[in-house]
């Protein structure tokens, strides 16, 4: 992996929620330009206060997030936004009182002068939020939130989306779509770093993977080798679907 | 069901606070009246050339006669209480705003009320005025609008230092929600002790003018509460424009509907927030204006009074709505003056507190308020 390649790097993070307790005990993560990266590790791992880390959603006490090598460690999250960072949380990610079009507007906040030019893109991928754009989000099931919640997050262009867990609470039909959602975005040129609790289809999926034990990074490998991996499938993965 | 019991417990919890809250401020008040009547023995008569800006006489105080009977007195009262919900809303709709946005029950709005119609009054008058702490009298006596209209302002701008000097700080600093309540609970007494130690106890006159009556059909509107109507009108309509119609109006309610998720979409929360800080005490202030035309007269407990009001709006709008607290202001407008066709007017407000019970048990989440879909 060459300098240049890299688009996004966290090195050593120690990250908490309150004072004194830390989460993260030094993660690290060197991502490519256009890598689809998956994030697994038992729950309690630091998974998700990893991606929110990066996003400023939670103090970095220690360690650096670099983008294209600009720091951006504790950046606010507008200003990563402005930057070229999209978040999608798990819950709670859509406005529910505004509709799907006020939705995706929102996400365009920043450069609302081509809002039209991006909802076309966004049309061309999620047609059928076009269909139903004066609807409000309040009324959406789960799959299509979280359909709305990827859309507003693309529509600033990112160079980085962080998706926290997108396959949760959604039934297996669901969950495949929103992983073939993943990686078609993800050939758009989009870079994806997607925090999974569904490891093995995560890791079918995306080019590599980080396997996250106790606030630290255990291992990385691209996604199909530890999948074979005996040490993750007899701590993460189990036996059962292999 | 869980987030209705929610509603429920949050709309109990700030009507027990802020029935508390009224309390304090009635007992206070009333000593306070006790000691203002032995230093300006004339002023509650108005009558004697003390305060020269009271009213002439008592019926000029009032704002509609209320000697009407049968059904000219029944549609008197629907419009006279049409015309204080509108008044109120401008005050309630500021409140709900910055519920919405930061979550925080604001126990000081009644004062931004108080604040926007003394310091109109303070512009206006023609008597000497003084400033807090210096013993100098002067006269400013500017012409009502351009008066009113600075005192706006100069609300509109204390609403921006609070936020940028404390409430921002105390969000910054991750203070909870129940503290920053007391905290404000802490700022409504100390702006409510100010303005008393400043003007006093008396009732203060925005204008010395009469205000004429016109006959409209069976029922009766003075001159100031038709234009203030007007106003009332022209600045709801205003801010439901700006909510809708406008790209920061829109992110205002996303702001309100989720303030982390709003911060992820590249919004600068902390600005929107304080535009809102900006626009409910501007809106109070304007509030407080008309009310005092429409009451021929304001003191510095006007919005101390009408609080419990407010936050009855608001919940029974639907907490966090601003055009829910439109709609709770017009029924609780017209409920408790409606009530007094048949009851006492000493119940009018208890009426209307029973209206907002009821309505609770019935629709927990409020009049216009959502049950959102989980899962």
């Amino acid at each position: 992996m060459t300098k240049d390649d890299v688009i996004l790097r966290a090195d050593n993070l120690i990250a908490g929620y309150l004072p004194g307790v830390n989460i993260l005990n030094g993660c690290s993560m060197e991502v490519k330009k256009g890598e689809l990266i998956g994030i697994i590790g038992p729950n309690g791992a630091g998974k998700s206060t990893f991606l929110k880390s990066l996003f400023g959603l939670v103090n970095i006490r220690e360690g650096e997030v670099t983008l294209n090598g600009a720091n951006i460690t504790n950046l606010r999250a507008d200003e990563l936004v402005r930057h070229g960072i999209g978040f999608v949380p798990q819950t709670d990610n859509v406005f529910p009182s505004l509709t799907i079009e006020e939705n995706l507007e929102m996400g365009a906040y920043q450069a609302h002068a081509s809002f039209k030019k991006r909802l076309a893109v966004i049309g061309d991928l999620f047609p059928v939020l076009i269909d139903r754009r004066h609807q409000r989000a309040g009324s959406l099931s789960g799959g299509e939130r979280q359909m709305v919640a990827m859309a507003r997050a693309l529509m600033m262009d990112p160079q980085v989306l962080l998706l926290d867990e997108p396959s949760a609470g959604l039934s297996p039909d669901r969950q495949d779509e929103t992983f073939v959602r993943t990686r078609t975005i993800n050939r758009t040129g989009v870079t994806v770093i997607m925090v999974e609790q569904n490891a093995r289809r995560c890791l079918q999926i995306c080019d590599r993977g980080y396997v996250l034990d106790q606030g630290t990074t255990a291992y990385t490998a691209t996604g199909k080798e530890l999948l074979k991996d005996p040490k993750v499938i007899e701590l993460y993965l189990g036996t059962l679907g292999a | 069901m869980t987030i209705e019991r929610r509603t429920v417990v949050r709309a109990v919890l700030v009507f027990v606070v802020a029935a508390l809250a009224v309390t304090l401020f009635s007992a206070m008040t009333a000593q306070g009246a006790t000691v203002s009547d032995s230093a300006v023995s004339s002023d509650i008569s108005m009558t004697t050339t003390t305060v020269d800006i009271d009213p002439p006489d008592d019926a000029a105080s009032e704002p509609a006669p209320t000697s009407y009977s049968g059904s000219n007195r029944f549609l008197q009262s629907i419009v006279n209480g049409l015309v204080f919900g509108l008044l109120l809303a401008l005050a309630s709709v500021g409140l709900s705003l910055i519920y919405g946005t930061t979550g925080l029950s604001n126990f000081a709005h009644g004062e931004q009320v108080s604040f926007g119609a003394v310091l109109t009054y303070f512009f206006a008058t023609q008597q000497p005025v003084s400033l807090p702490m210096i013993p100098v009298s002067f006269v400013i006596g500017m012409p009502l609008v351009p008066a009113a209209l600075l005192a706006i302002a100069v609300a509109g701008a204390l609403g921006w230092v609070q936020d940028r000097y404390l409430w921002s700080r105390l969000r910054k600093r991750r203070v909870g929600l129940v503290q920053q309540m007391i905290v404000s609970i802490g700022l409504s007494l100390a702006i409510l002790n100010f303005i008393q130690w400043w003007v006093g106890g008396r009732r203060l006159r925005l204008t010395p003018d009469i205000d004429p009556r016109y006959q409209l059909g069976p029922v009766y509107l003075g001159e100031q509460t038709l234009i203030s109507t007007g106003i009332a009108i022209a600045c709801l309509l205003g801010v439901g424009f700006f909510l809708t119609q406008t790209r920061r109006g829109r992110a205002t309610r996303a702001v309100s509907d989720n303030p982390s998720l709003a911060a992820a979409s590249g919004i600068k929360v902390d600005s929107i927030v304080r535009l809102v800080w900006v626009m409910a005490a501007s809106l109070a202030a304007v509030g407080g204006i008309l009310l005092a035309l429409y009451e021929n007269g304001t003191a510095f407990d006007a919005g101390a009074r009408l609080l419990l009001l407010m936050f009855a709006a608001v919940t029974l709008g639907g907490l966090g709505h601003p055009f829910g607290a439109l709609v709770g202001s017009m029924v609780i407008g017209l409920v408790t003056e409606v009530s007094t066709v048949w009851l006492a007017p000493d119940l009018k407000y208890a009426v209307a507190l029973g209206i907002l019970i009821l309505v609770l048990l019935v629709r927990p989440q409020g009049i216009l308020g959502r049950a959102e879909r989980v899962g």
